[in-house]
């Protein structure tokens, strides 16, 4: 409403401007949901007509045989399993993983996330708050990627970023160090503290007035009580906005489990179909030489099974998505960068 | 006497919960934010090989990329990326969300849906990688059913960084924290500047702008730090070819330190890249303070 007048709506100059507008804004929602659209066709044609030129937006003849990769696999799939690249387990095992690193993940850096951005908000002294609000934030400065190998090399032998581990003082023991390398731990620890989520949360908590609080003090509430009664029920639009963020990064993180998983059987699925693309687009037009693959496409299964389970991968995030709308919609306003 | 005693007592219990609610995050902080940082600091100046104790060799990890052709191959990439992303794709967000709220209300809340309706990345980067498919691909599909020359998309060195950024400007849609910003604009604003006779466009300029132009430039910051550190993108699509085109510094950090273990070259590549991109954001914040008027 605000740039064009309520009152010359019906003059033909303008009319014509807004259709303009809304056949554009229409076309981009087109263009969003085209891909979507595209990816569910390719899925459900048979192997053979994924590649026929020009390609058709439509089939005759839908298969789902695709969708069967979910729980089951060929049997010279399975054969090879630990083997090669692409999908050696039926897809189910890749949706496990998936959820585990990402529940395991929101499950640690939502509350853990929250508590302290609630005390540095409102708990601490004002300087203790000042520097430990430098703290958190500085982190935010230096991009993720700058210190990926050194988190990769105190993973590997954590907590020491060598191999060369001391002794305990004044004993011939070798302090305690774990190897997180191919286990979910070294994926979802790492994660346990946002420090752009820390930020949203600060800024909500920051906007619930010191007054309600201390009057609940005067009336000898305790602070966990004050959390869970007064703060709580006030940040929900804040919590849903923040769950949503954590959900969809932990879901379609990519270079970091890529780099601490090496067992194709614990992938998470963004790297399971990044290894299927891999193997199917490098031996287009001549056969395939690991056994998996070729086994996929006696099935019939090829480009079309890699978009059946880009399907299946976004699933879970549009459930979100419908899940978080509102809040999303709505809440967003909270997400002030100041 | 009482009431003061009772104070105290609060702040004490204020300050043993802070510390109780404060401390696993600070110490996830402190053991997964600063430790690795500091870390890096002192790998980036040692060699770290599986069989030899770390030994420090000073800057000779940094020197290495003086002269190193790949690193200005993909410096030169990412600085072309983040540049041909933003003058593509940055104000196209901006208009689409000023037009949007010409909309009605109820039209406004079906597109918003509809359009964030969201797929999972990796599914969002595969598609593209079949839409670009040189034999079968809908792009050259689209254009032979027109009866043009097919293109060889991401296989043309000259095409291939183009084809990266091409998804952002066919799916434009409207910035979330845009409209946030605009909605919040009050009516009276735009009813005034009317009864003063401004047009559209000096609606947009001296009403709309100003109010997102904070917004914009961190926005801007984000692009820039987002654009040098790309890696999935030519990762997946195509795997930084053809002939190094799209070879992104990350790639290379990813190749230095997880495919052939040069830990401390990644380590310092990595640095290095910080410094610039540290570098980019301060040049932009010169160049476009936040607050012209202030």
């Amino acid at each position: 409403m605000p740039l064009i007048p309520n009152v010359g709506r019906d003059t033909f100059k303008i009319k014509f401007i807004l259709i303009i507008i809304t056949l554009f804004l229409w076309m981009g929602v087109f263009l969003h949901l085209f891909p979507v659209w595209y990816m569910f066709i390719t899925s459900i044609k048979p192997y053979q007509e994924t590649f026929k030129f020009p390609p058709t937006l439509w089939t005759r003849e839908p298969t789902f045989i695709v969708y069967k990769l979910i729980y089951r696999i060929t049997e010279q799939g399975s054969n090879v399993a630990g083997g090669g690249y692409g999908i050696n387990y039926p897809f189910y095992v890749y949706l496990k993983n998936s959820f585990i690193i990402t529940g395991g993940t929101m499950a640690i850096q939502i509350p853990v996330t929250a508590l302290l951005a609630y005390s540095v908000s409102k708990l601490y002294t004002f300087r203790w708050s000042r520097f430990l609000f430098l703290l958190c934030i500085g982190l935010l400065m230096v991009p993720g990627t700058v210190s990926i190998i050194p988190r990769y090399l105190i993973i590997a032998h954590f907590p020491f970023p060598t191999r060369q581990i001391p002794n305990i003082p004044f004993t011939n023991i070798k302090f305690p160090n774990y190897k997180l390398i191919n286990t979910y731990w070294g994926i979802i620890l790492p994660a346990g503290f946002s420090a752009f989520n820390f930020l949203l949360f600060k800024g909500s908590f920051d906007a619930i007035p010191d007054e309600l609080l201390n009057a609940a003090r005067l009336d000898g509430a305790s602070e966990f009580s004050i959390f869970r009664r007064i703060v709580l029920p006030i940040s929900k639009p804040i919590f849903a906005v923040v769950a949503y963020f954590t959900f969809s990064s932990a879901w379609n993180q990519f270079l970091w489990p890529l780099i601490v998983l090496t067992k194709n059987k614990m992938y998470p699925l963004a790297v399971t179909l990044y290894r299927f693309q891999h193997t199917l687009m490098h031996q287009r037009g001549e056969m395939p030489t690991d056994p998996a693959s070729l086994a996929l496409l006696n099935q019939g299964i090829g480009i079309n099974g890699l978009m059946g389970m880009s399907i299946i991968e976004s699933i879970p995030v549009f459930i979100m998505f419908l899940i978080f709308r509102e809040y999303l919609m709505t809440g967003i306003k909270i997400r002030g960068l100041k | 006497m009482k009431a003061k005693k009772d104070k105290e007592r609060r702040f004490l219990q204020k300050k043993r919960v802070a510390w109780f609610f404060g401390i696993p995050g600070l110490i996830f902080v402190i053991i997964f934010g600063w430790y690795p940082l500091i870390t890096g600091f002192y790998v980036s100046v040692s060699e770290i090989s599986i069989f030899r104790p770390p030994e420090f060799v000073g800057l000779t990890n940094f020197k290495y990329f003086l002269d190193d052709y790949v690193f200005y191959t993909a410096l030169r990439n990412v600085l072309y990326y983040s540049f041909l992303r933003i003058a593509l794709t940055f104000l196209l967000p901006i208009l689409v969300a000023i037009l949007l709220m010409e909309m009605k209300k109820n039209v406004i809340r079906v597109m918003m849906i509809l359009w964030f309706i969201p797929v999972a990345s990796m599914a969002g980067i595969l598609i593209w990688r079949w839409f670009y498919d040189i034999d079968y691909g809908l792009l050259n599909g689209i254009l032979c059913t027109l009866g043009l020359p097919t293109l060889r998309w991401l296989e043309d060195p000259r095409l291939a960084m183009l084809c990266l950024v091409l998804p952002g400007l066919i799916m434009y849609g409207p910035g979330l924290i845009y409209i946030a910003t605009i909605q919040s604009i009050p009516d009276e604003l735009y009813e005034a500047a009317e009864l003063e006779g401004a047009g559209l466009w000096q609606k947009i300029w001296h009403i709309t702008l100003p109010r997102i132009r904070p917004i914009m430039a961190v926005m801007l910051i984000l692009a820039i730090i987002g654009g040098m550190q790309i890696f999935s993108q030519p990762y997946i699509l195509t795997e930084g070819g053809p002939a190094r085109a799209t070879y992104s510094v990350v790639m290379y950090i990813y190749d230095l330190g997880f495919q052939s273990y040069k830990y401390g070259l990644g380590t310092a590549l990595a640095i290095i890249l910080f410094f610039i991109i540290m570098a980019l954001v301060v040049l932009q914040r010169k160049l476009l303070p936040e607050n012209i008027d202030r």
